[in-house]
């Protein structure tokens, strides 16, 4: 037998080294040099030292982004880490037609969220379904303002989010159900512990890495939360553009001949920093967990 | 050691990243381009989504260019509607714009400041005389002399009233508004007299309606915006009002109803605004509404909607693509084009009095084409092309926070200002 040359290893993962160097490292140190310039898409930029940065801490519109952004992950990381659990716990159970609801809870996942946005704009404009119905039903004398107001524009926007993201948490989670032991849920039963107690003391512990690994997943994905607020303010951001999110900003200001790259490239790193805040924070939490 | 290495090599790859951005750089130089020499050899034109449905017309304009000079060929280029701005950008960025470019004035401003533009005004002595002031001068930048481009077709807006919501709602489609204080007050009337169900207005204002109430957008220079005046002020409070009265939908905080076409359509507003062809194009939608719709010319000064034809300064047969730009955009070219596709209307000053255009044939459809063809005699670029995407955002969203009532004009006004001007200079 030939013995293995030193570079056989290096030579099976350079594929996947150069993919990562040309479209990962390249972007991001790419994006770090911008942030340090004033590019714009027809002009090669001149370095201006810190000044992007300095514009991020008077930007009026970047405070309420960050907000809506957090807010965001603050409402979706609870609704989507648990609830998903539940549903998965519902529709583990080989009962007869559970494959439809199953299949009814993960049909959301595979539309468009751009069509799906959509069709909630239809059904919450203020001459759409919902407040139709409301009205017909006399529950609100004018049109309940879930498009046009601040607020329940973003939580109409984290209710579009939520219920499109059940089911694919759900499988998530199936998987992981799959693995947890049948035998301490016998033994808990025995024990006399009712449906209840063997869900936090069989279940939820069964799943706990499956936890954190969605915790992570949501937290990241609501703080670059973009195509459900760009749908339902009709690109605008909401009455004021205070509507939305850090991706929304970047977008507005590097898009067009005149593209301001070098500002966006500054926010696109500070929504860096602030998204690997909250991961590391769950993974410490889950590491303390484990220890415990 | 490991981490100094790692941390040499992350050091290395930015200085690398660093040089390779070429920082420092990005200034341009160089005088005025002349386009003098024999008209032969290759150039490419693009146009912007005449595939297909005005193939044949294209093609024989470019049939009737080699033949009138022999020994010119040219590549036609037409690019789908969408991501037109993206596309021509990356051919700007890799130095491979077309010979002979289809350009809005806000795509040829940033080209035309980076010098990729060929200079037509120095280059045809008769481009300010043959076509349109209005269709010239969108092409000239402050700060930037010359014009860079011809002017190809133009369009403007005209409005449009459903006759029929107005005589139900205590209104007179013969005694319609002709200025935004009339608007408010009919809007007021329809309001009482359908219970609020109906709307005569249905968009906020937007940087236009304040330079059709003579309010000066930018300085001379170009360098600073000055929108922010006390009359910019009063022309926001007259919305704001009528907002907080309910003559408009609170939709419109959210540019909901694409201005208030869509509405107009479904026949939930009476008045909307749109170009000469609108009753047409209504007529394949809703072809009951067609027939009940009345046209009236724009208040104040009508905008103009304009496309031209540049040159690119780099091209290598400078003076084949200006005789290729100027040949598309002759009178003859462009009065045969705007018979093909109506709605649109010559650049040239000799069709100025062509009966195609200044001529109704009776039918409502027939007097809001000769209303728009008037109106370009006075329309103008209401919206500097200056004003960036970023910037348009920045200003329609605290327009909108001003018309909600939650900070008051002059304070949106001047946000809108400080933050273009900021975006101006950065």
């Amino acid at each position: 037998m030939r013995a293995h040359r030193w570079f056989t290893p290096w030579l099976l993962v350079l594929p996947a080294l150069v993919w990562l160097a040309v479209f990962n490292l390249w972007p991001s140190l790419n994006t770090v040099v911008l942030s340090f310039t004033n590019a714009k898409p027809l002009g090669g930029g001149t370095f201006v030292g810190t000044a992007n940065f300095e514009r991020l801490l008077t930007d009026d519109q970047l405070a309420d982004a960050l907000l809506n952004s957090i807010v965001y992950m603050l409402v979706c990381l609870p609704l989507l880490t648990v609830v998903p659990l539940l549903l998965a716990v519902l529709v583990e159970k080989r009962l007869p037609g559970i494959t439809f609801f199953r299949t009814s809870f993960y049909s959301p996942v595979i539309a468009s969220a751009v069509v799906v946005a959509l069709i909630w704009n239809w059904l919450l404009e203020d001459r759409g379904a919902v407040n139709g119905l409301a009205q017909q039903l006399g529950l609100v004398s004018g049109p309940v303002p879930f498009l046009t107001d601040r607020w329940l524009l973003i939580f109409s926007a984290i209710g579009l989010t939520v219920w499109k993201g059940l089911g694919y948490y759900m499988v998530i989670y199936l998987s992981a159900l799959g693995n947890v032991s049948r035998e301490l849920h016998e033994a808990a039963a025995v024990d006399g512990a009712g449906p209840v107690r063997r869900f936090l003391s069989v279940t939820v512990p069964g799943v706990r890495n499956t936890m954190l690994l969605v915790s992570v997943l949501i937290t990241v994905s609501a703080l670059r939360v973009f195509s459900e607020l760009y749908v339902l303010t009709n690109g605008t951001g909401g009455p004021g553009g205070r509507d939305m999110s850090v991706v929304m900003l970047i977008q507005m200001y590097s898009r067009g001949f005149t593209g301001h790259l070098g500002y966006a490239s500054a926010l696109s790193i500070l929504l860096f920093v602030v998204t690997l805040g909250p991961m590391l924070l769950l993974l410490r939490l889950n590491r303390k967990g484990a220890d415990a | 050691m490991r981490t100094l290495l790692a941390r040499s090599a992350v050091l290395a790859a930015t200085a690398a990243v660093l040089a390779g951005c070429g920082l420092g750089g990005g200034g341009t130089s160089g005088g005025e381009v002349k386009a003098t020499g024999e008209v032969k050899g290759e150039v490419s034109l693009q146009t912007w989504a005449l595939k297909p449905k005005f193939t044949d017309y294209v093609q024989g304009v470019i049939d009737a260019f080699q033949q009138k000079y022999p020994g010119t060929t040219v590549k036609w280029l037409d690019q789908p509607g969408d991501g037109y701005a993206d596309k021509v950008l990356s051919q700007a960025a890799s130095g491979e714009l077309p010979d002979v470019v289809n350009l809005p004035p806000d795509m040829a401003l940033p080209l035309a400041k980076q010098q990729m533009l060929l200079d037509i005004a120095a280059n045809d002595d008769k481009l300010r005389t043959d076509y349109v002031k209005g269709g010239v001068s969108a092409y000239e930048f402050a700060g930037r002399p010359g014009a860079y481009a011809y002017p190809w077709y133009l369009n403007t807006d005209v409005n449009y009233w459903n006759a029929d919501l107005l005589t139900q709602h205590g209104l007179d489609p013969k005694k319609l508004p002709t200025s935004v204080d009339d608007l408010i007050a009919q809007a007021r009337v329809m309001k009482e007299r359908s219970g609020g169900q109906m709307y005569l207005m249905s968009r906020k204002p937007e940087l236009g309606d304040l330079a059709n109430a003579g309010v000066k957008l930018l300085s001379d220079d170009g360098k600073k915006f000055t929108f922010n005046t006390p009359e910019a002020a009063a022309v926001l409070d007259k919305y704001r009002a009528a907002f907080a009265e309910g003559l408009m939908p609170r939709d419109v905080l959210t540019d909901k109803y694409l201005g208030n076409s869509e509405l107009f359509k479904k026949q939930q507003v009476a008045w909307t605004t749109g170009g000469g062809n609108t009753i047409n194009s209504i007529k394949v939608d809703n072809p009951t509404l067609a027939t009940k719709i009345v046209p009236s010319a724009a208040f104040g000064t009508p905008p103009l909607y304009v496309q031209g034809l540049s040159v690119s300064q780099k091209s290598k047969n400078l003076p084949t693509a200006l005789a290729l730009a100027r040949f598309v955009t002759s009178p003859e070219n462009q009065a045969a084009f705007a018979k093909l596709v109506p709605g649109i209307f010559p650049s040239t000053t000799a069709s100025a009095s062509d009966p195609a255009f200044s001529q109704s044939d009776g039918t409502n459809a027939g007097d809001a084409k000769v209303l728009a063809f008037q109106a370009l005699a006075k329309a103008e670029l209401l919206q500097p092309p200056v004003v960036s995407e970023a910037m348009g955002d920045y200003i329609k969203q605290q327009i909108s926070l001003a018309i909600n009532g939650e900070i008051s004009s002059k304070e949106a006004l001047d946000r809108a200002v400080a933050k273009c001007d900021e975006l101006l200079k950065s």
